[in-house]
């Protein structure tokens, strides 16, 4: 199985590699355009397949492990650029994107997942895919929005006008919060049916609330009109809350009676 | 421009003014959880809390409404406090999500101050109860008068508010308790995490059956002195089959045969045996450098001792499979002769009398031998209050994700 993974991380690793450079190097020459996001887009499809094969192979949805979590992150997170590119004309961001995608696939070849078929009985719930799949995409969406953040504030820095890329910034976060909002109802009504109790302040809980006020924070204070050029700093950093949330919890001394640690790996 | 700096309480009140309000309301809290020598708030339970949280919420009303020209109640009911808050729960909550949470640490500091109760202790209780406020006050200007324009707003703070203050309140009156219940037998007494006294329930439940399904059993090869697993190089879990081939370095174990349900009989020979008694035994076949051999292993029971081969130095061994599915065939009845027959599994919880039924576990050292179930009862009266609030929430954000949308082609433009 492993195996099959190195190929498949390596092609994608690959194709995002060469599209990139044929983007770059073309950048004035309209007739690779094509071809290189064609390459891009090449990559997250071989992941998107090595998914669906890997789902097969399971018999359960490749969502319970935080290195199954990271695959879809690679599949789905250079989409977000080439959506970004079409939308607002802004051709940076799917390069970042694709590298954090790459970053991931790095991390998982580096430490493979056990193959491991089982599912919990508490995991086997139609909230399942729904609770994570949200969740995902609005990390994806946040990662976004943070990599733009951070690219906002290097411009500040240089003092370039960049109206435009505060918005992205925005508008990511916005449409990630709204899916944090649904990811954690989901999770709230899911835990209902399986552990008996909506909230336990269980320490992923605590966390995913934690995200959750960081951009109710952000939202707040975009709305009051605080300096956009302030809030891209606030927007870079509130990617790292979410990070901890996501992979951090397993190692604070709050996560020893977590119910939410479902890899022994 | 000229920058004119404001000065402390200078009207209107911002940042400054609320960052103060705030920090008094965290300190202030946790002096009086000192003072209480680390006791959380009272708990209150139906009514008082329903007629407690009535009379805030119409206070909070009352004022915004009669008061929404006055300078203060403005900057009670504003951003700059409101994200104040926001940043004190979010501290609080960074506490209880580092510092481990439990009621069984007493005497130090920490747990004076609260800091191993965090969420219900006096600072976040003030903390929760401004925000509860400056939130309703801003609701409450959106309310009246009444605008369709607002509808998003509404939905989104008062779902959060309904939520967070009937979640909150009603902490108190939620009902958890654990009722064992043996094969064959009822059982009309649950038992709470926190304190061993058995509580008498309004009903009883009889266990008919209880099942338990468990994935294929794994092989393993062990190092008995480090009594760890080694991982074999295709870094799976060896879930047992005929034929399965598993390799580790120096050491390949090929599955010849497998029995599912077996026993051996006086002379040793393994006969198959029924679901209920027999165990499964599997044939390996081990090649180490020093050669090859063929061996019966099994993962005994509760009734059957376990048995390994050695593979050199280490040991290949098999046991059970994880839980797939476990549940319990059930007959519950109350006082009043009501009765309902159900399934309980996890996820697929059952409703009774206002309760809500949950296969919890079982007797783990027994596995599929278990002839007990635990079933956890569970009663939330505040339950459709919060619900309500979740799926206001949900509609809210539906449409802010819509409008979101939407201001998107507004800057494409």
């Amino acid at each position: 199985m492993i195996f099959d993974f190195q190929t498949a991380a390596l092609t994608a690793i690959g194709f995002w590699a060469a599209g990139s450079l044929l983007g770059i190097v073309g950048s004035r020459k309209p007739a690779l355009k094509l071809p290189a996001l064609a390459l891009s887009a090449a990559g997250s499809l071989v992941m998107a397949g090595f998914i669906a094969i890997y789902w097969a192979l399971l018999d359960r949805p490749p969502l319970r492990t935080l290195g199954e979590t990271r695959l879809w992150y690679a599949a789905l997170i250079p989409l977000v650029g080439f959506l970004v590119e079409y939308r607002w004309k802004i051709a940076w961001l799917k390069y970042y994107c694709m590298g954090l995608a790459a970053f991931f696939l790095i991390i998982n070849l580096l430490h493979p997942d056990v193959f491991d078929k089982t599912l919990m009985p508490a995991l086997q719930s139609p909230w399942f895919v729904p609770h994570v799949v949200v969740y995902l995409v609005g990390y994806v969406m946040l990662a976004a929005s943070s990599v733009t953040a951070l690219h906002n504030v290097s411009l500040q820095l240089r003092s370039k006008e960049n109206a435009n890329g505060e918005s992205v910034s925005h508008y990511l976060a916005l449409l990630g919060f709204v899916l944090l909002s649904f990811g954690l109802i989901f999770g709230a009504l899911w835990a209902k049916e399986a552990w008996g109790h909506y909230w336990t302040w269980d320490p992923k809980e605590t966390w995913a609330f934690l995200s959750w006020l960081a951009y109710l924070g952000y939202l707040h204070a975009y709305r009051y009109k605080i300096e956009r050029s302030k809030l891209q700093w606030y927007l870079a950093l509130s990617f790292v809350v979410l990070l901890i949330c996501w992979f951090g919890v397993n190692y604070l001394p709050s996560a020893q009676n977590s119910v939410h640690t479902y890899s022994q790996s | 421009m000229v920058v004119v700096r404001r000065r402390w309480f200078q009207n209107p009140w911002e940042f400054k003014e609320s960052a103060l309000c705030t920090a008094l309301a965290v300190l202030v809290g946790f002096i009086m959880q000192y003072a209480a020598s680390g006791h959380g708030i009272p708990k209150l339970y139906l009514p008082v809390n329903a007629i407690a949280l009535a009379t805030f919420a119409l206070l909070v009303l009352g004022v915004g409404l009669g008061f929404r020209n006055n300078a203060t109640v403005k900057w009670f009911g504003g951003i700059p406090l409101g994200l104040c808050l926001i940043v004190a729960i979010a501290v609080l909550s960074l506490i209880g999500g580092v510092i481990p949470q439990s009621d069984t640490f007493t005497g130090s500091l920490v747990a004076q101050l609260g800091l191993h109760q965090i969420f219900s202790s006096w600072p976040f209780a003030l903390t929760v109860l401004l925000f509860l406020a400056n939130l309703g006050l801003s609701l409450s200007w959106r309310l009246v008068p009444f605008s369709m324009k607002n509808i998003q707003f509404i939905l989104f703070h008062a779902g959060f508010w309904i939520a967070l203050s009937c979640g909150i309140f009603g902490a108190p009156d939620l009902q958890r308790l654990v009722v064992p219940v043996e094969e064959g037998k009822a059982n009309d007494v649950g038992y709470t995490m926190e304190s061993e006294m058995p509580q008498k329930l309004p009903f009883s439940i009889f266990l008919k059956d209880f099942t338990l399904e468990e994935y294929p059993i794994q092989l393993f090869l062990y190092d008995p002195r480090t009594g760890r697993p080694l991982q074999d190089r295709s870094k799976a879990s060896l879930l047992v089959r005929q034929g399965l081939k598993a390799s580790w370095n120096g050491v390949d174990v090929q599955v010849l045969e497998v029995l599912p349900f077996a026993l051996p009989d006086s002379n040793g020979a393994l006969h198959p045996a029924d679901k209920a008694t027999g165990i499964p035994f599997v044939k390996v076949k081990i090649t180490t450098p020093e050669g090859s051999k063929e061996e019966w292993i099994t993962t005994g029971s509760p009734f059957f001792e376990t048995k390994d081969a050695q593979a050199g130095e280490l040991l290949v061994a098999v046991r059970p499979g994880t839980p797939k599915a476990f549940r319990s065939v059930v007959s519950v009845q109350n006082e009043k002769g009501a009765q309902l027959d159900a399934t309980l599994e996890v996820n697929h919880p059952i409703d009774f009398m206002g309760w809500k039924f949950y296969q919890m576990g079982y007797d783990e050292k027994l596995g599929r031998w278990s002839q007990l179930s635990l079933i956890e009862v569970i009663r939330d009266p505040w339950l459709p209050a919060v619900y309500l609030g979740f799926f206001m929430i949900m509609a809210g954000n539906l449409l802010f994700f819509w409008n979101g949308i939407k201001q998107k082609d507004e800057v494409a433009s």
